[in-house]
């Protein structure tokens, strides 16, 4: 009834699932708990008001994170309801999978123990991010976004100004933690089960090795890096290692773009990104990240940085 | 409550997953504690929402709960449609988990993966790593623990005349013998993997796999070696086959160098082992 290969598109599929849940899970729960425990006020007073800093402050918010890409989604859209500004959620959501100890760390053991990569890595990731803050802010007025999001919550209510009489016990919040984790599980649980199935069917039927052949100067090798790091829909957490796997073949300017590109944009977050910012948006996005990140892994291949 | 039903059907499939120890075929057991955990958490949540749905009942939106926070759930699953289509994909993997077997990648994934022989040159760079077939822990350790690992392993392992492959030594004692292949000549070797035909081969060679994991099957990649019949043999690939020989070198075209291969004098087909994946150990 199901071919073999169909057998190993579900498996695949079925272990990426069984990889990311637990991240999800600790992405909707953070995201909760921001909702419950963190006020508008505070991360207004906390946030820089002008745009650099805000982005500044968006990476180094998100190197605080051991968060991978899929975890990282509602986080953020959490925090642009929050009316953290756009440019400095975007910088948090782009470093957050990179710029953390866990991936660092992993970067180190796969490339044996060099800081080489790890710096490579954390340096592009951290001016792409930043570049990328800019240039959205630049490009997309704050207000037209947020009237996006906005209006996707048909029925927000902000009460927060008028508190009611009853104090709000800590019993309510937890149940209102709850709440919206249970919610966001299933909003953003749909795109994981989406993205999987296509990530697992581009592993299963698309030969990786037709690509490869192509990449024989540095130009295609950094795009063809990309394009597969987008396809593998790899976790952050293991990429490296895969990457590791792929230093025979190619120079650190590829590696460097497959480990930052795929950590940012890549099938499964994509289609979760479509979840909660406009089209419009979100292919801008993409071309930023793309840019930035092709532009910084050819000048680590061109031995300029 | 149908809510409550995909909780419980979650929780219930790393439950099933980890009682069937199935759970080995999808991930490195290493990282099997944050799925193990999943079971709880998910199971809690799936608690919570069946006791909301009883104090509830099939009342969407709680009022008290609304007045006192910002109220932003279900915002986009407000139209039916939208709702049968966000249940129906995250209902899709918990069907195809749980009655669905669960299959082993075999060479259509070598194959898919890009077993590209060709590019693999590690004439300019003699740290290359060539991860198809060598696996490379060197990954794990600090460059000097791991030399002196590698010698450790490389002496245990070539101590003996004899070196049997087994799942718990596979991938550092093929490491030893990439690393060292002048130290393994003339041993006796035994192996077992799948059946792989790659480029080049003569008619009585083929290469022995088996897929190494790292996090999850998404990430495998495959490891071992090339094996050399007395004479011309017709396995399919995929076969698993348990043989044993002498190692000796052959140059490899398509690497454009010398590789270990294995001179089998006794050999015979086996069934697919029960855990036929090598996990990475740190």
């Amino acid at each position: 009834m199901f071919t073999d290969s169909f057998l190993q598109l579900n498996t695949i599929f079925i272990s990426i699932i069984i990889e990311a849940v637990p991240f999800i899970i600790i992405g909707v729960f953070i995201s909760a708990i921001i909702q419950m425990f963190v006020s508008e006020a505070l991360l207004a007073r906390i946030i820089p008001k002008n745009r650099f800093g805000s982005v500044v402050f968006g990476t180094c918010m998100g190197s605080l994170f051991p968060a991978c890409e899929c975890g990282i989604v509602p986080i953020t859209e959490r925090l642009v309801r929050k009316k953290v500004p756009l440019q400095a959620a975007i910088a948090f959501m782009l470093a957050g999978p990179i710029i953390n100890p866990v991936v660092l760390f992993a970067t180190y053991i796969a490339f044996g123990s060099s800081w080489q990569m790890v710096f490579y890595r954390a340096g592009l990731a951290f001016a792409v991010s930043i570049a990328v803050g800019l240039l959205v802010s630049y490009l997309f007025p704050e207000d037209q976004l947020r009237d996006y999001v906005d209006k996707k919550v048909s029925h927000y209510h902000h009460h927060e100004a008028n508190q009611p009489a009853r104090r709000i016990t800590f019993f309510d919040r937890f149940k209102g933690t709850m709440d919206h984790a249970v919610d966001e599980f299933f909003s953003v649980g749909k795109y994981l089960v989406f993205g999987a199935l296509i990530a697992a069917a581009m592993q299963t039927y698309i030969k990786q090795s037709v690509l490869l052949s192509f990449a024989n100067t540095p130009v295609t090798a950094i795009l063809i890096m990309m394009v597969l790091a987008f396809i593998m829909s790899l976790c952050s957490e293991a990429d490296a290692f895969v990457a590791s796997s792929f230093r025979s073949m190619f120079p650190p300017g590829p590696l460097t773009a497959f480990l930052v590109f795929g950590a940012m944009v890549d099938i499964k977050n994509l289609i979760m990104m479509l979840s909660t910012f406009k089209k419009k948006f979100v292919a801008a996005l993409i071309g930023c990240i793309f840019v930035c990140v092709f532009v910084g892994a050819l000048l680590i291949s061109g031995g300029w940085l | 409550m149908i809510r409550f039903l995909i909780l419980f059907g979650f929780a219930y499939l790393f439950l099933h997953l980890h009682l069937t120890g199935d759970i080995s075929k999808y991930i490195n057991m290493r990282y099997g504690y944050l799925s193990f955990l999943m079971i709880f958490i998910i199971g809690f949540m799936a608690v919570y929402q069946l006791v909301k749905w009883n104090m509830e009942g099939s009342k969407q939106h709680h009022t008290s709960e609304k007045a006192l926070f910002g109220h932003d759930h279900s915002h986009e699953n407000n139209t039916w449609w939208k709702k049968t289509v966000t249940y129906v994909l995250v209902i899709f993997p918990i069907l195809t988990g749980l009655f669905l077997p669960v299959a082993t990648l075999d060479s259509n994934i070598v194959r898919a993966k890009g077993f590209h022989f060709a590019e693999i040159d590690n004439d300019k760079d003699q740290y290359a790593n060539h991860q198809i077939l060598k696996p490379d822990t060197s990954q794990y350790y600090e460059s000097s623990t791991y030399k002196k690992m590698l010698r450790q392993d490389m002496e245990k392992y070539s101590q003996l005349n004899q070196l049997d492959l087994n799942d718990d030594n596979y991938l550092r004692a093929l490491e030893a013998i990439y690393n060292y292949p002048g130290n393994f000549t003339n041993k006796h070797i035994s192996i077992m993997g799948f059946v792989y035909h790659g480029d080049a081969l003569q008619k009585n060679q083929l290469f022995l796999f088996r897929f190494g994991i790292i996090h999850c099957i998404a990430d495998a990649g495959v490891f071992g070696l090339m094996v050399q019949f007395p004479h011309a043999v017709t396995y399919k690939d995929d076969t698993w086959i348990r043989a044993q020989g002498t190692l000796s070198e052959t140059y490899y075209s398509p690497f454009k160098q010398t590789i270990p291969v294995l001179k089998v004098n006794a050999w015979h087909q086996v069934q697919k082992p029960k855990s036929p994946y090598a996990y990475r150990k740190y």
